[in-house]
C-alpha cells in the first residue's frame, strides 16, 4: 500500500546549521517531491553595500555575508574594485591572499565532513574531526588575527604581513594536520558502514550537473571540470603556486567527500609553495581615485565559484554591487538530488553538499 | 523536586541561526569540539526546543525569521535563559538599519546574557554560557518562591495595575 507523506523539516532542526526549510513529499520511504525556501537570511546586504558604505568599507561589510568563506567574498570584492581603479597590486598580496584562501579552504571543507560524519550518525569521528579542525583555525587566527572573520584583504592589498616565526608555526602545524588527514581519509575511503551510507547514495551525473549548472565540489564530483581557479591565471597567480584540478566520477556522497580530502591535499602543497617562493613587495597599493564604471570578478570559494559585479559612478558610494554565490547556483541540483532517495539519507546528503544560506539569501 | 535540582548540572542547548553569517554558529559548534568542550558543563545540544532550557541566538533578526525565534522562545519551559552571541545578535552589528534586519534579539524577547564580538570566540561564548547558568539557578529558585499577595491589589479603568502589583510583591519578597 502507498501512502504519500509530506515531512517538513527546518527552519530549526538539529541538522541544519543556519534556516532553511524543505517540504518533502514521500511515498513510504521514498521522496518523490521536493520543495526548498532558502531566503530566511535575506538581510539586505546588496543594498546597503551600495547605499550607506563607502567602497573602502563595503570589502569589510561583504566579508560579513558568509562566516565560512569570508575571505573569498572580501577578496573577490576587493578584486573588482581593484579593476575598476586600474590598481595593480603587489604579488606579494597576490601570494598573501593565497595562502588566507586556502588556509580558510581546509577549515571549511573540514567543517563539512565534520557535518557529514555528524549525520550520519558517527559522533566520534565528527568529534575527531573537529579536534583536527582545530589547528587550522588557530594557524588562521595566528595569520589574521581572527578565527573566523578576518578582514583579510583590502582594497589594494591586504591588511597584515607574515613574519618567519609565523612561518615556522606553520610549517610545523599544517605537518601535523597532514598527518591527521591522512588518517582520515584512509578511514572515509575504506570504513565498511561508511560505505554504506554514501557508496551510490545521492547521485547526480555530469550531464544532469551541466543541466542544471551546478558548481564546486558538487560538479567535480560528478566528472565535470570546472574551478575558477584554472581560469582566472591574470587575478591570481593558482598555477605558479601549483594549483591541480581534483575531478572524481561517481558523483554521489562519497565522491563528494573524496574530492574535498584532495582538494585539502592540494591546499597543503599549494601553502608550502606559497610560503617557498613569498616574493618581496608592499602590503599596500593607495590610489585616492574613486570607482568609475563597472567591473566583474571570480573566485574560487570553497564552495564554489563566487561572482562579483559591481558598477561604480565616479564617487566614494557605489551604484550596484551584486553577490552570486555557489550555493545559489546549486540550489537546483540539491532538489534534484533528493528525488528518489530514501528519506533517512537526507541528512547525509544535505551535510554533503555544503549548503550555505547566509551566501545565498544575502 | 529532582528535576529542579539537578535542571542547572545538566542545561540542554537550543540554537537558532537568526538570519547571522554563519560566522558564530560555526564558533558555537567549535565550542562542542574535543579542544573546547562545553559538554563538560553537562550541556547537550538539542533540536527540540520543549526540552531546553538555554536558547543560543546568533544574527540579528532577519525579517522571515523573527515569527520563528519568537514562536521558539514561547515553546520553551520555564525557567528559561537566552544568550545572545556575537555582536549582531546584541545589537544588530553590520547589519544595523538593513532593511531586511531587525537591529538585535531584545527588541522581540527578552536577553539575558549578550556575547561580544564579531565573530565571538568559543571561550566567550563558554563564559556567556556559563553566566546563563547561574542565572538558571537563579530563576529556578525565584519559581519555588512562595508568592503571597500582600496589601491592596488597585485597579484602574477597571484593570488590574499590574506595575503596582509587581510592587507589593517585591516589597514582600524582600521582607521574607
Ligand atoms: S557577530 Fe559577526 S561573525 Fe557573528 S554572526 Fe554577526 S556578523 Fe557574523
Amino acid at each position: 500500500m502507498k501512502r504519500t507523506l509530506t515531512i517538513p523539516m527546518g527552519s530549526q532542526h538539529i541538522a541544519l546549521l543556519e534556516p532553511l526549510h524543505f517540504r518533502f513529499t514521500c511515498e513510504n520511504e521514498k521522496i518523490v517531491g521536493v520543495d526548498a525556501d532558502v531566503g530566511y537570511v535575506h538581510r539586505g546586504i546588496e543594498l546597503a553595500c551600495a547605499s550607506k558604505f563607502k567602497f573602502r568599507q563595503v570589502s569589510f561589510v561583504v566579508g560579513r555575508v558568509c562566516g565560512l568563506c569570508s575571505i573569498s567574498h572580501t577578496t573577490a570584492y576587493s578584486q573588482a574594485a581593484e579593476r575598476l581603479l586600474g590598481l595593480d597590486i603587489s604579488k606579494k598580496a597576490k601570494y598573501l591572499r593565497i595562502l588566507v584562501i586556502e588556509l580558510d579552504r581546509l577549515h571549511s571543507h573540514l567543517l563539512c565532513l565534520a557535518h557529514t560524519a555528524e549525520n550520519t550518525g558517527f559522533e566520534a569521528l565528527f568529534m575527531q574531526i573537529m579536534r583536527d579542525r582545530e589547528a587550522s583555525m588557530e594557524l588562521l587566527e595566528l595569520v589574521t588575527g581572527n578565527r573566523v572573520q578576518f578582514d583579510y584583504s583590502c582594497v589594494g592589498g591586504v591588511t597584515r604581513d607574515i613574519t618567519t616565526d609565523i612561518e615556522k608555526e606553520l610549517t610545523r602545524k599544517l605537518a601535523k594536520l597532514k598527518t591527521d588527514l591522512e588518517e582520515l581519509y584512509e578511514v572515509f575511503r575504506t570504513n565498511w558502514s561508511l560505505s554504506l551510507r554514501y557508496k551510490g547514495v545521492g547521485a547526480l551525473n555530469a550531464q544532469q550537473i551541466k543541466e542544471l549548472n551546478a558548481v564546486g565540489p558538487l560538479a567535480r564530483a560528478a566528472g565535470v571540470a570546472i574551478d575558477v581557479r584554472s581560469d582566472t591565471e591574470d587575478l591570481l597567480p593558482w598555477k605558479e603556486v601549483g594549483y591541480k584540478m581534483m575531478v572524481e566520477q561517481t558523483g554521489d556522497v562519497y565522491a563528494r567527500n573524496i574530492v574535498r580530502f584532495r582538494e585539502m591535499f592540494n591546499s597543503f602543497e599549494i601553502i608550502e609553495n606559497v610560503l617557498r617562493g613569498m616574493p618581496q613587495g608592499d602590503l599596500v597599493t593607495e590610489t585616492k581615485a574613486n570607482p568609475q564604471g563597472e567591473a566583474v570578478s571570480r573566485l574560487e570559494a570553497p564552495r564554489g565559484e563566487l561572482f562579483y559585479y559591481i558598477k561604480g559612478n565616479n564617487t566614494p558610494v557605489l551604484e550596484r554591487v551584486k553577490i552570486k554565490a555557489p550555493t545559489f547556483s546549486n540550489v537546483a541540483a540539491f532538489i534534484e538530488i533528493f528525488k528518489g532517495q530514501e528519506y533517512a539519507s537526507v541528512p547525509p546528503i544535505l551535510a554533503s553538499l555544503d549548503p550555505c544560506l547566509s551566501c545565498t539569501a544575502r | 523536586m529532582g528535576l529542579n535540582k539537578f535542571r542547572a548540572k545538566s542545561p540542554w542547548i537550543l540554537h537558532y541561526n537568526a538570519g547571522s553569517c554563519n560566522g558564530c554558529d560555526i564558533e558555537i559548534l567549535a565550542c562542542l569540539s574535543p579542544k573546547y568542550d562545553v559538554e563538560r558543563f553537562g550541556m547537550i545540544n538539542t533540536g527540540n526546543p520543549k526540552q531546553s532550557d538555554i536558547l543560543l541566538i546568533t544574527g540579528p533578526v532577519t525579517e522571515r525569521c523573527r515569527e520563528r525565534l519568537v514562536d521558539l522562545y514561547s515553546q520553551m519551559p520555564e525557567p528559561k535563559v537566552v544568550v545572545a552571541c556575537g555582536s549582531c545578535a546584541s545589537t544588530g552589528g553590520v547589519f544595523r538599519d538593513m532593511y531586511g534586519t531587525e537591529c538585535g534579539v531584545d527588541n522581540y524577547i527578552p536577553v539575558d546574557v549578550s556575547v561580544p564580538g564579531c565573530a565571538c570566540r568559543p571561550e566567550q561564548i563558554m563564559q556567556g554560557v556559563v553566566a546563563a547558568l547561574g542565572i538558571l539557578a537563579q530563576k529556578n529558585k525565584d519559581i519555588e518562591k512562595p508568592v503571597r499577595l500582600a496589601g491592596k491589589v488597585t485597579e484602574q479603568d477597571g484593570q488590574t495595575n499590574r506595575r503596582e502589583l509587581a510592587g507589593t510583591l517585591e516589597a514582600t519578597n524582600a521582607k521574607n
